[in-house]
């Protein structure tokens, strides 16, 4: 097996970039069929209501209207719901809307415009139901249900010492519970015992190229273009509910503007599917930003952690409650629900875990999948804990962390992989860059955080294809949809190391499922991990074949062939390969053609059914001062450190931490998507706040820790969200060190500092740590 | 409704179109000269996405209508390279991986050419004040900052 070289200092520039900063990069947003219609959808001005009546008559008659979608012709359809395990999203609102913004009727017409204008022509009647807003609302004695019958589809199918149940009590989506250990028995005999809640809040995705579809049947066949990170999911589930053979959906997916979990899993696609199929023409489906906004949310929740300690300091077992306001729709919620309840021990060692984790349904925007899938809720509940113990037990928080952090190989959890990151040293990395050792300048606090999650998914499986010329040209086929985290170019990376060819040779093909090897989806940091394995693979057996064809054409045996670029080697006589393959095949020339496959294996013995294919660490230290006045916290200085195992690109890596942790800055300081009553309050671009160049940290430090020891390729992991991890805790822990106040509830607002400041007044619960 | 012609300076070539009176210029970029590098995203002019410059100033595309810039002269990304050989800005993005998924890149490279227009050797305030309207959500801003410092040196020869 020819492993991949040693990555060079000076990284090449990125193949696909050209396009990008000269105008002519294609997304979906800018494809455009010949005689395409356009769509525009009516959403529920309601939290809850039934749909008495639809009258489309007056938009109808509007001159440039085509045709109209409704509940009414979902019904007749194999099937009308779609999720991710358990399906309760109606392809668009059946009797019933449930939350502002639920779509309740798509126009089809010759322009926006004019849709737009037959939207405001529709009649709906609405029979208003009560709203449930909060979780509290929801688990209300009194609350209506907000499903008639048991949820569709299975729960997320886990391993050895979970249970997993959908539907457990009205408004309670799933409930999940996961442990090993006697969490009981071992707290019972922990010498102290803390119990701390942590609220984490609704965020929105924000990318800047909202969803987009375009939609086109031909014969009975549906050929789609879609903004969707996860063409083979929604080729599936497209199939599924309109009744049809895989391989008469073909979906294509051009550059995607930006995702974070926003476009992952089926969203409207069946339904632009649906209006293309009525119109009898090509459908354009694009949404506002203002309609993104409402399309997916990050969960937010309320995590109860119970945690013991023993008298040496050492962490003993933890109870973990998580309730996760999952909105009006399952979406990816079991998958983030399972996710949150696994990862909340975060990167410690415990002899028992406890953890249950549900999800609650209200009237509010769908939550799913949001980089890092849970993982940011665990890290901030669970970072946010550890350091709270620490300040009470008097410890160093940084001292504390050390003591109880796994080692290298240590297993996450009995039966799982074990760690391959060194969760001390890159701690240690981190705490030096930023001086801990030194004089603190007054004022200032300083925070740390260790973010951890799985990453590479649960049994995840990819194909791939590498293709050669006669040229040595190379072709890859595989279906990582790049959202600009630099896919193409790593994937071409790992083909040519193989090679031994100049990543300049390597193409990434266009994603159509037509022809592209299949995938779970671009996800949890696999596309160097899993898809990376698979490319790997691939260009081993093409390298093969090249070695074999040289052979054969000098009549020797294959290990006396060396191939060095473009050309073969036997002895001290170099053969150029572009010569031989056309004197054999001929003027058209010839492709080599390699296949690989991975596949992390089912194994029930392992908490979720697979061995988890990596660990994704964030270590991250804040500094920050608090205006004791306003309750303004100034970030002077952040430094966030990731291990890619191996960097492929050591810019992309930085590009991935830096901007994941800038997300997380948002959600930690300031941003937040907010109901007032049963209205979204800043659903606009207008009003929702995102991170701007201005709250750039005076000093903010992207670390890419090669610790080597990765599943994949050449030892490389996933980087994609392991910035996101812990960077909320950090800046709490900061703010705490700096003034005692203690804040468990983002975003830290001035009005929350203040109020955290003013319990520190009356209460004076934890005192600040004094450090020699 | 009411449709006018206009004339522009597009890119340096004079062009005439026939618009409504409600047409926004990001859409006759887009749709009547092919010009597909200017992105549509928040669509209410506070993203920065759609950014062009008109008569060298940045305006937002996509809140400013067609009529409003007849007779004046708009530069989009597409126009930056000349004979082939990219703007400054353009190979600084390239070289200190200023983008991820792209879709801000059109619009924050031309503020930073207004940017560099104005202020040839602007300080860090300088930078955040100009960019302060266009939205990142990929790279966390850093290596766009980065970007705009490095071209300096080389942007500043040019206008020297």
């Amino acid at each position: 097996m020819h492993g991949v070289q040693e990555t060079s200092r000076n990284d090449e520039l990125p193949t696909e970039g050209n396009a990008k900063v000269t105008g002519a990069a294609v997304y979906t947003w800018d494809t455009a069929l010949p005689r395409m219609l356009h769509g525009k959808l009516l959403r529920s001005p309601l939290p809850h209501a039934r749909i008495r009546s639809i009258d489309t008559t007056e938009a109808l008659a509007i001159l440039g209207v085509v045709c109209i979608v409704t509940g009414d012709d979902v019904a007749p359809l194999a099937e009308q719901f779609y999720g991710v395990g358990l399906r309760d999203q109606p392809v668009i609102a059946l009797d019933r809307v449930r939350f502002v913004g639920d779509p309740v009727a798509a126009i089809v017409a010759v322009d926006e415009a004019t849709a737009f204008r037959a939207a405001q022509a529709i009649k709906v009647d609405y029979e208003p139901l009560p709203p449930l807003m909060t979780v509290e609302d929801a688990l209300a004695d009194d609350a209506p249900a907000l499903f008639d019958g048991p949820t569709p589809g299975i729960p997320i199918p886990v391993g050895k010492g979970w249970s997993s149940v959908a539907d457990p009590v009205r408004n309670v989506l799933c409930e999940y519970n996961f442990g090993y250990g006697d969490a009981t028995a071992i707290l019972d005999a922990s010498d102290q015992v803390f119990t701390d809640t942590f609220a984490v809040t609704r965020i929105n995705h924000f990318h800047l190229e909202p969803h987009v579809n375009i939609a086109h049947w031909n014969d009975g066949r549906l050929e789609m273009w879609s903004c969707n990170q996860d063409p083979f999911v929604i080729r599936g589930d497209i199939a599924r509910i309109f009744g049809l053979p895989l391989h008469r959906v073909r979906i294509h997916t051009p550059l995607v503007g930006g995702g974070f979990g926003g476009k992952s899993y089926c969203k409207m696609e069946p339904l632009v599917a649906l209006m293309a199929r009525k119109a009898g023409a090509p459908v354009r489906l694009a949404l506002s930003m203002d309609e993104s906004i409402l399309t997916l949310v990050k969960h937010p929740g309320r995590l109860t952690l119970t945690t013991g300690v023993d008298r040496e300091g050492r962490l003993t077992a933890r109870r973990a409650d998580i309730v996760l306001d999952g909105g009006a729709y399952s979406d990816a919620s079991a998958l983030v629900a399972v996710k949150t309840g696994f990862r909340v021990g975060g990167g410690y060692h415990w002899q028992a875990i406890a953890s249950r984790a549900r999800i609650v349904r209200t009237t509010t925007v769908p939550s799913g999948s949001f980089r890092g899938f849970g993982g940011t809720q665990a890290s901030f509940a669970s970072e946010r804990q550890i350091d709270l113990i620490a300040r009470r037990l008097g410890e160093d928080p940084l001292t504390f962390r050390m003591r109880n952090l796994l080692d290298v190989d240590q297993p996450f959890a009995p039966n799982e992989r074990g760690m391959d990151s060194d969760l001390s040293a890159g701690l240690q990395d981190v705490a030096e860059r930023i001086g801990y050792s030194s004089k603190r300048q007054q004022g200032r606090g300083i925070g740390f955080a260790v973010g951890l999650k799985d990453a590479g998914g649960t049994g995840n499986h990819a194909q791939a294809l590498v293709r050669v010329t006669q040229d040595g040209e190379v072709m890859v086929s595989a279906a990582v949809v790049d959202v600009g985290q630099g896919a193409a170019s790593a994937l071409c990376r790992i083909a040519t190391d193989v090679l031994g060819l100049p990543l300049a040779n390597a193409t990434y093909a266009p994603i159509d499922t037509d022809h592209s090897p299949p995938d779970n989806g671009t996800h949890v940091s696999c596309g160097t991990l899993v898809t990376g394995r698979a490319i790997e693979q691939a260009a081993a057996e093409v390298r093969k074949q090249i070695e074999t064809f040289a052979a054969e054409r000098l009549d020797c045996d294959v290990s006396e062939i060396v191939l060095e670029g473009w050309t073969v080697r036997r002895g001290n006589v170099v053969h150029p390969l572009t010569p031989m393959v056309r004197k054999y095949y001929g003027g058209i020339g010839w492709e080599f053609i390699g296949r690989g496959a991975f596949k992390e294996p089912y194994d029930p013995d392992t908490p979720m059914g697979a061995r988890n294919i990596s660990w994704m660490p964030c270590w991250s230290v804040a500094e920050v001062s608090v205006d004791d006045e306003t309750g303004r916290v100034t970030l002077h200085r952040l430094i966030v450190s990731a291990d890619p195992g191996r960097a492929l690109s050591r810019e992309a890596c930085h590009g991935q931490i830096e901007g994941a942790a800038m997300q997380a800055l948002g959600q930690a300081m300031f941003e937040e998507l907010r109901y007032r009553g049963a209205e979204p309050e800043n659903a606009t671009p207008l009003t929702y706040r995102v991170p701007k160049v201005r709250d750039l940290p005076a000093h903010f430090e992207s670390v890419v820790a090669e610790h080597g020891m990765g599943f994949g390729p050449g030892g490389v992991k996933g980087i994609g969200e392991a910035g996101m991890l812990g960077i909320a805790a950090a800046i709490a822990n900061a703010i705490q060190d700096a003034t005692g106040a203690s804040l468990t509830t983002m975003p830290f607002t001035p009005e929350k500092v203040l109020d955290a400041l003013d319990q520190l007044r009356h209460v004076g619960d934890v005192p600040v740590v004094e450090r020699s | 409704m009411k449709s006018m012609t206009l004339s522009l300076t597009i890119n340096g070539a004079l062009r005439h179109c026939e618009v409504a009176s409600s047409t926004v210029l990001a859409d006759v970029l887009r749709d009547t000269f092919g010009l597909q590098g200017c992105k549509v995203a928040c669509d209410q002019g506070v993203c920065g996405a759609c950014t062009v410059l008109v008569d060298g100033e940045p305006v937002a595309a996509c809140a400013t209508f067609a009529f409003v810039v007849d007779g004046r002269s708009i530069m989009t990304v597409e126009g930056l390279a000349q004979n082939g050989v990219l703007h400054a800005v353009q190979t600084s993005f390239l070289e200190n991986s200023a983008f991820q998924c792209g879709f801000c890149t059109s619009g924050m490279i031309l503020s930073i050419v207004a940017l560099l227009r104005a202020h040839p050797e602007p300080d860090e305030e300088t930078i955040r004040d100009w960019l302060g309207g266009n939205v990142c959500r990929c790279t966390g801003y850093g290596p766009i900052v980065e970007a705009v410092r490095r071209v300096i040196p080389a942007h500043a020869l040019e206008h020297a």
